[in-house]
Order: C-alpha cells, then sequence, then structure tokens
C-alpha cells in the first residue's frame, strides 16, 4: 500500500479528522483525513481503492477494537468523523458510478423508541464498511421502512429498540418486510437484545457490536 | 463511557470539561417521592402490590425490599434542554459532543436523584428506619412496561414527565422507581452481583 493510503487508514482509525484537529496527540499539526483523501485523489490514485483500501479498513480496524474492548464509543465517534470527511471527496464518484457500493442498508430505530446514538454508530460503521446507508431515524413505524424498502428491494434492512418494550415492535417490522419480502435480510441490534430472540421474531442475524454486523454483511454482500 | 481513569484520551477528557462548564445552563431538574405504606408483597410469585396496584417486580428485586414496611416511589428529570443540546449536535455531525452532552444528561438526572435519595434516607433516619437502593423498571428484570403503572400512583404530569405509549419517559433523561422502607432493610452498594440480567449495558460495561 502507498504511503497515502496508509496514512489515511491511519488517519481514520485514530480519528484524525484534519490537519486543525488536535487528536491523536502524535499526529498534531499533521495531515487529516479530509488533507489526506483529496492527497490521494491528487496522486491519481483510483477512488475505489482510496474506498477498499484506506477508509474500510481504517474504520474496520477501529470496529475491531471496540469489539474486543479496546476502544470505546468516543473513537468509534471520531474516527466515523474522520471518515466523514474524506469521504466527502469521494461523494462524486459515487454519483458518477466510478465508486461501487456494497448494497444497500436501511436502518432506523422502531417505532416507540426515540434511542438514536446506537443506531447512530451502526450506521456509520457500516458506511465505513462500504455500504450505502439510509437512515430513516427513530420511532420508525413499519409503514415507512415498507415504503423504503419498496424502493430500494436487494436492500439489507437494519432495525435498532433500545427498550424491552418497544423489542417487541421489531417482530412486528419484521413480520410485514416478510409478508412481502420472504427472503429480506433483516439485521437487528441493541442493548437488550439476544440471538434467541433474533431467532423467535424471524430476524435474519442479531450482533451485540457494529462490527459484528459488518462481517455478517460481508458474506451477505459476498 | 468504559474508560479507567488512566485511559481516558486526553481529548476527550477536554470534551467532557467543555461540555460540563458549558451544561450548567442546560439543567432543569425536578423531583421528588410518594410514599406509601399500603404494601402486600406476594413471595409466590415475586410482586408487590403498592395502594392495590400489582407490580411483578421479579426475584432480584423482591429479595431486596421485601423486609419493607413503606416503599417510595420516586421520579426525577433533568429536563428536555440537555437531551435537545446533545441532538443539535448530533444532527450537525459533532457526533461525539452529541454523545457527551447525552451522557452529561444522565449523570446530572442520577446525581439529582442521589441527593433526593440521600434526602429521604436522613429523613428515614430520623424515625429510626432505614432505606434500600433504588430500583427501576427496565433493570433487574423489572419490565419497563410497568412504568405506567408506576407513574399512575404519582400525581398527574409529575415533575412535567410524561410517559409515551411505549413507556420512554418525556424528557428522555428521567430515572423513575421504587425506594424500599423500613427497619430491617439494607443498602447495597452496587448490585449488579446479585442481577441475573445477562446483557444488561451496565453489567457488561462492569466486568469488561
Amino acid at each position: 500500500m502507498c504511503d497515502t493510503l496508509e496514512r489515511l487508514m491511519n488517519c481514520i482509525e485514530s480519528g484524525k479528522i484534519n490537519k486543525l484537529s488536535p487528536f491523536p496527540a502524535s499526529l498534531k499539526g499533521q495531515d487529516g483525513a479530509d488533507e489526506l483523501c483529496k492527497l490521494a485523489l491528487d496522486e491519481g490514485i483510483n477512488p475505489q481503492v482510496i474506498l477498499n483500501q484506506a477508509l474500510i479498513p481504517g474504520m474496520s480496524k477501529i470496529g475491531e477494537k471496540f469489539s474486543q474492548g479496546k476502544a470505546f464509543v468516543p473513537e468509534m465517534l471520531i474516527s466515523a468523523k474522520a471518515m466523514t470527511a474524506a469521504m466527502k471527496h469521494l461523494k462524486p464518484f459515487f454519483a458518477t458510478g466510478e465508486i461501487k457500493r456494497n448494497g444497500v442498508f436501511v436502518i432506523g430505530t422502531v417505532m416507540g423508541d426515540l434511542h438514536d446514538i446506537g443506531k447512530n454508530i451502526v450506521s456509520m460503521t457500516i458506511e465505513g464498511a462500504g455500504w450505502e446507508v439510509i437512515d430513516l431515524g427513530v420511532d420508525v413505524k413499519p409503514e415507512k421502512f415498507m415504503e423504503v424498502i419498496d424502493k430500494y428491494p436487494d436492500c439489507v434492512v437494519g432495525l435498532s429498540a433500545l427498550l424491552t418494550t418497544t423489542m417487541a415492535n421489531m417482530e412486528v417490522v419484521v413480520k410485514e418486510i416478510k409478508s412481502k419480502y420472504a427472503d429480506k435480510v433483516i439485521l437487528v441490534g441493541s442493548a437488550p437484545l439476544s440471538q434467541d430472540f433474533c431467532k423467535k421474531i424471524g430476524a435474519s442475524f442479531y450482533s451485540p457490536d457494529p462490527q459484528g454486523a459488518v462481517e455478517y454483511l460481508k458474506k451477505v454482500a459476498a | 463511557m468504559g474508560y479507567t481513569e488512566e485511559s481516558l484520551p486526553a481529548m476527550i477528557n477536554e470534551e467532557i470539561d467543555e461540555v460540563f462548564e458549558s451544561g450548567n445552563d442546560l439543567w432543569n431538574i425536578a423531583g421528588g417521592y410518594s410514599i406509601t405504606e399500603s404494601i402486600n408483597l406476594d413471595k409466590s410469585n415475586f410482586s408487590i402490590l403498592l395502594d392495590n396496584v400489582e407490580f411483578d417486580i421479579h426475584n432480584v428485586i423482591f429479595q431486596q425490599i421485601r423486609k419493607s414496611n413503606i416503599i417510595a416511589i420516586f421520579a426525577c428529570t433533568a429536563g428536555k434542554r440537555i437531551t435537545d443540546k446533545s441532538k443539535e449536535f448530533m444532527k450537525d455531525g459533532d457526533l461525539l459532543k452529541g454523545y457527551v452532552y447525552d451522557l452529561f444528561g444522565s449523570i446530572v438526572v442520577e446525581s439529582a436523584m442521589d441527593l433526593i435519595q440521600n434526602s429521604l434516607q436522613k429523613e428515614m433516619a430520623a424515625l429510626g428506619l432505614k432505606i434500600t437502593n433504588r430500583f427501576s423498571p427496565g433493570y433487574c428484570g423489572w419490565e419497563v412496561a410497568e412504568q405506567k403503572k408506576l407513574f399512575s400512583l404519582l400525581p398527574e404530569h409529575f415533575c412535567g414527565i410524561e410517559l409515551t405509549d411505549s413507556c420512554l419517559m418525556q424528557p428522555t433523561k428521567s430515572v423513575s422507581g421504587i425506594i424500599g422502607i423500613g427497619e430491617s432493610v439494607k443498602y447495597n452498594g452496587c448490585t449488579c452481583n446479585i442481577c441475573d440480567a445477562s446483557n444488561c449495558l451496565y453489567k457488561n460495561l462492569k466486568y469488561q
């Protein structure tokens, strides 16, 4: 891997957003994800290569640390911000089709639940894994999920709920989706969930952390 | 957040300091409790009847409060503005600050509730009584859905807290629950070791 891509990957992993950002201290005053992504494009590196060899591995590394308890939510959020700073330079290439996404991932917190931090982290991690993420927000009714799935019939769906009372609403959404799209891949996640619950409601996969979802999606996209 | 004091990154520490300094204007704390002596405990199904309202509190909480003669039903809120501020930052892409404000709201409401609990403890100590830990729907096997019954025992619109259909308190940074009171009850520091929840967020963090 070339030096620019390696530095860019490290900036994503460590959350170095741009030259002005003071974190991490070891990179103070140096270019961040923002400048390095632009530099990589200026050096003529293919945008798809930038995504595949720097952004995705950078997010993957911090995601793995998070799964292992070696990094925490703040580091995930800073890395996601660094990724967003780099991604803005790649946006035009998504529009022209020069960069191919792995697929579309539709995510939302189910109806009755207003919690969004966990969902946001999953959204950003999956976007960082090369997926187009359509975030429907919180308190999302089944009909809203259906409306978007109808628009993106090949999408993968992610459902979030933090309350034990709203976990039950996941089942309602899964049933509604499966009634029209029987083979739809549906991921569920959140603190009170379990694999047993996932199985019981007919969802495809449960992950206790965002990286687990990313690993599963790799298999789906393969 | 999950860090030890030594492992907390400097930048995150700075964010916390900044939020704690600027967040002081965002509190709108209100809280209190209602006392009832109308208690009936049923160990056959680990339920408790308070003012003729039955709660299925499960084994863990039941064991902690079973020697109570009085129950305090409490609620407390940090107000809406902290959550609004958190969402504002999240929406603008400053995810870390939004997250820290969210945590700040939790700390404010829990700290406020600590003060209320301390006040209750002193009040009861003057009467020769002790208090238990506080227990809330959503923890230790007590279903969040029982929150509606809990609020039925408090005055309407108590402290400005309302419940959504899914029993989520609004403002979000609010707490509610019960505290046992009696001559033979005891206060335990942390009850995670006696709770059988396998996927509780706080338990997982503690034992990571």
